[in-house]
């Protein structure tokens, strides 16, 4: 995805002037393209016009606030967000990963880290296998990196398709949160379960017939998740 | 509940004594008074029926007597004593004792069944038959005596005398059993008057006792209120005694007392608020320099040597400071009670061994656990404790620092042993307190002093501990510092809030 493959576009959206500029020199020096943009509106201007690789999205933004944003590219695109926020452990990450974001990072953060979270990311687009499976009315073609249901196209985000991807490499297969981790966000021991369950959540709003129901993809109490193969 | 027993039973007590009080007071003055009209009464009562009888007998001495022939048969006086008897308003028996010869008594009876010579004392019939030397002041040789006796439970009149000049000596009986009834009727009357001032003074006791009682009542209550932290809680003052004084002075202490502590809580709350919002305000151009130090680091290398020490140096400080604002944060969140649990299913010997593994410690730390044990615990606040543990151990104990992992019931354990010097016995209350350090003399170290107090917060907002000791070896002598760590191996109920937000909107499978 993107218009060059060699050098991802990053669109970093954050108010601080400081902050901004040393982001964008650090990610610069990471071998990144690096957009910019001080407030949330000037964030969705450049979005549409200069259609970047992947979002850096400050929380805490005047005017319109960095889930708003989210939201709002959500509607329309399925490119990778990355949340910059404040605090690991409050409302903010688990509001800024129901708006749909794919990662967080906590300030202050390091350049290497976020350039490692980054390219994760944009690696969940990356096609690896070349067949494809059936899934009921679920058709996940690996090779075109596609998931129609019923004959229709999903918009589905790099990792949400590859969350289905691992969970249907492994069907009928528990695979534990702090697995899914690993395989999807290539998150070391410390990772949070959260994210693979907003992530869920929005799969299931998108694969299933009843998401509130889901017969696909289930929970398996005390362990994780599993793809079930319908019968 | 049985607090307010309780206080009914002290203040009961106090009610109790009141009433005692009143009631000795009043049965003292009731009893004083109905002894001595009692007294009085039976005095007035006696000698008014002993004085008519023994006049009137001694009249009929004297009368009858002198009918007598000189030398009377015994059917003579005993015809006497029955008209004497018989003859007097006052009701007595008669008893006649004359001599007939010399040396031969003759007794006559009014009733023998019911007066005879046994029914007299000796005492009287020897002070009757006394004759006294006759002198100017005393012209008689023989006197009346009486006395009081009791027979069958009756009381008794007996008077006797004896007629002058060789008579017969006259003994009269009577009974005094109406004056008995009459004052044992006064002595109930005047008990029942007892009684009934008692009853009255108890019942008096009682109402003072509920009107001072009441307010101290309602003021106890007030004051458990108060101790209970309802700082508002305030009294009624009505009236200007001494109690609406008391009222008043706790109404005020109330009042100050509310006041300091609202003062004392907006401090506090300011202080929170201001170390919160400065280590938040650090945070944004902490941001910007740690995103550029690692272009400062890289650069290193080709820098004049003489500007390349000061990049380091920034570099490094840059990092502690960005530890010392995190663990500031951190403490922040949990006094303000904003920190919370983000569970899930944790293999403690993977995370341990990951935790170290992380830090390059897998050299210096030996790891005693077995796989497999599994908790719902929060990964991350687990590795920050661990860190925290393992890493005071290393720098306080050196290696090897051996980490065991076993299951106490339902509790996870976990014990971080180092083999260096251990904790002095002053510092191990302290060794959990913020910026504590063992001494002063010890050179700054590379923590924040924050380190072990962060740990035991994470600890206790999974509902377990961490405690600190010296081991003690063979030879007796300290050998090591022990940590444990004990969490319960159930920690949702602790979180079943966040358990629930994270698992909403799926159907949980049996």
């Amino acid at each position: 995805m993107g218009q060059n493959d060699d050098v991802p576009f990053l669109l970093l959206i954050e108010d601080d002037d400081a902050i901004r500029t040393a982001l964008e020199l650090s990610l610069s020096r990471q071998g990144h393209r690096v957009a910019t943009a001080a407030t949330g509106e000037d964030g969705l201007q450049l979005l549409r016009e200069q259609r970047p690789d992947l979002v850096v999205l400050d929380v805490m933004l005047p005017g319109i606030d960095g889930f708003e944003v989210c939201r709002r590219i959500r509607r329309t695109d399925q490119l990778p967000i990355i949340l910059l926020t404040a605090r690991s452990d409050d409302i903010d990450v688990v509001v800024g990963l129901e708006s749909g974001a794919d990662d967080y990072v906590v300030k202050p953060v390091q350049g290497r880290v976020l350039d490692a979270r980054i390219r994760a990311v944009l690696r969940r687009g990356e096609r690896e296998a070349t067949d494809s499976a059936t899934y009921g009315s679920l058709v996940i073609d690996r090779s075109a990196m596609t998931v129609t249901k019923n004959g229709e196209d999903l918009q589905l985000t790099p990792t949400e398709l590859r969350l289905l991807l691992e969970l249907s490499r492994r069907p009928g297969q528990a695979l534990s949160r702090q697995q899914l981790l690993r395989l999807v966000w290539e998150h070391d021991y410390l990772g949070d379960s959260r994210l693979v369950d907003a992530c869920v959540q929005r799969l299931r709003a998108k694969v299933e017939d009843v998401p509130s129901s889901p017969t696909l993809i289930r929970t398996v109490r005390g362990v994780g998740y599993r793809l079930d193969v319908p019968a | 509940m049985s607090k307010g027993i309780y206080t009914r039973l002290r203040f009961s007590s106090l009610r109790l004594r009141l009433v005692v009080v009143f009631a000795l007071v009043a049965l003292t003055a009731a009893v004083a008074a109905s002894g001595i009209a009692y007294w009085l009464n039976r005095e007035a009562v006696l000698t008014r029926t002993q004085d008519s009888a023994l006049n009137d007998f001694r009249q009929e001495m004297q009368n009858r007597t002198a009918t007598l022939p000189l030398r009377p048969t015994q059917d003579d006086l005993r015809r006497t004593a029955e008209q004497m008897a018989t003859n007097s308003a006052a009701n007595y028996q008669v008893l006649l004792l004359g001599e007939r010869d010399a040396g031969k008594p003759i007794v006559g009876a009014s009733d023998p069944d019911d007066f005879t010579l046994a029914d007299v004392p000796r005492s009287l019939q020897e002070a009757v038959d006394t004759k006294r030397p006759v002198t100017e002041a005393d012209p008689y040789p023989y006197h009346l005596f009486w006395q009081r006796t009791e027979r069958n439970g009756t009381p008794y009149l007996v008077g006797g005398t004896r007629i002058d000049g060789g008579g017969p000596a006259g003994y009269m009986f009577k009974s005094l059993a109406a004056e008995k009834a009459d004052l044992n009727s006064l002595a109930w009357s005047l008990g029942i008057a007892t009684a009934l001032a008692v009853a009255g003074s108890v019942l008096l006791a009682q109402v003072a006792a509920t009107t001072v009682l009441r307010p101290v009542h309602r003021l106890g209550e007030a004051a458990r209120q108060l101790g209970e932290g309802k700082l508002d809680t305030r009294l009624q003052v009505s009236g200007a005694d001494e109690l609406a004084d008391l009222s008043r002075t706790f109404n005020s202490a109330a009042e100050s007392l509310q006041k300091k502590v609202a003062d004392m809580s907006a401090r506090e709350e300011s202080s929170r608020r201001f170390v919160a919002d400065m280590s938040h305000e650090l945070r944004t151009p902490l941001t910007a320099l740690t995103a550029v130090t690692e272009v400062l680091e890289d650069e290193q290398d080709s820098l004049d040597p003489m500007i390349a020490p000061a990049v380091a140096l920034v570099v490094s400080e840059t990092r502690r400071l960005n530890d010392l604002v995190e663990n500031l944060m951190e403490v922040t969140r949990f006094d303000a009670g904003t920190a919370r649990l983000v569970l899930d299913d944790v293999d403690i010997a993977d995370q341990i061994t990951a935790c170290i593994d992380a830090r390059a410690w897998l050299d210096a730390v030996d790891l005693d656990a077995e796989r497999g044990i599994v908790a719902p615990l929060d990964p991350r606040r687990l590795d920050v404790i661990l860190a925290n543990l393992i890493g005071n151990a290393l720098k306080h104990g050196g290696s090897p620092v051996r980490v065991s992992v076993r299951t106490d019931d339902d509790e996870l354990v976990i014990a971080v042993r180092d083999h260096g010097p251990g904790i002095p016995e002053e510092v191990l209350p302290h060794v959990f307190d913020r910026f504590y350090k063992a001494s002063a003399s010890r050179p700054r170290s590379d923590g924040s002093g924050l380190g072990l107090s962060i740990a035991m917060e994470n600890a206790l907002i999974h509902g377990g501990s961490i405690t600190a000791s010296n081991s003690v070896g063979e030879d007796g002598k300290v050998d090591g510092a022990v940590f444990v760590l004990r969490l319960p191996l159930d920690a949702t109920g602790i979180t079943r809030e966040v358990q629930t937000r994270s698992s909403q909107g799926e159907v949980e499978e049996a």
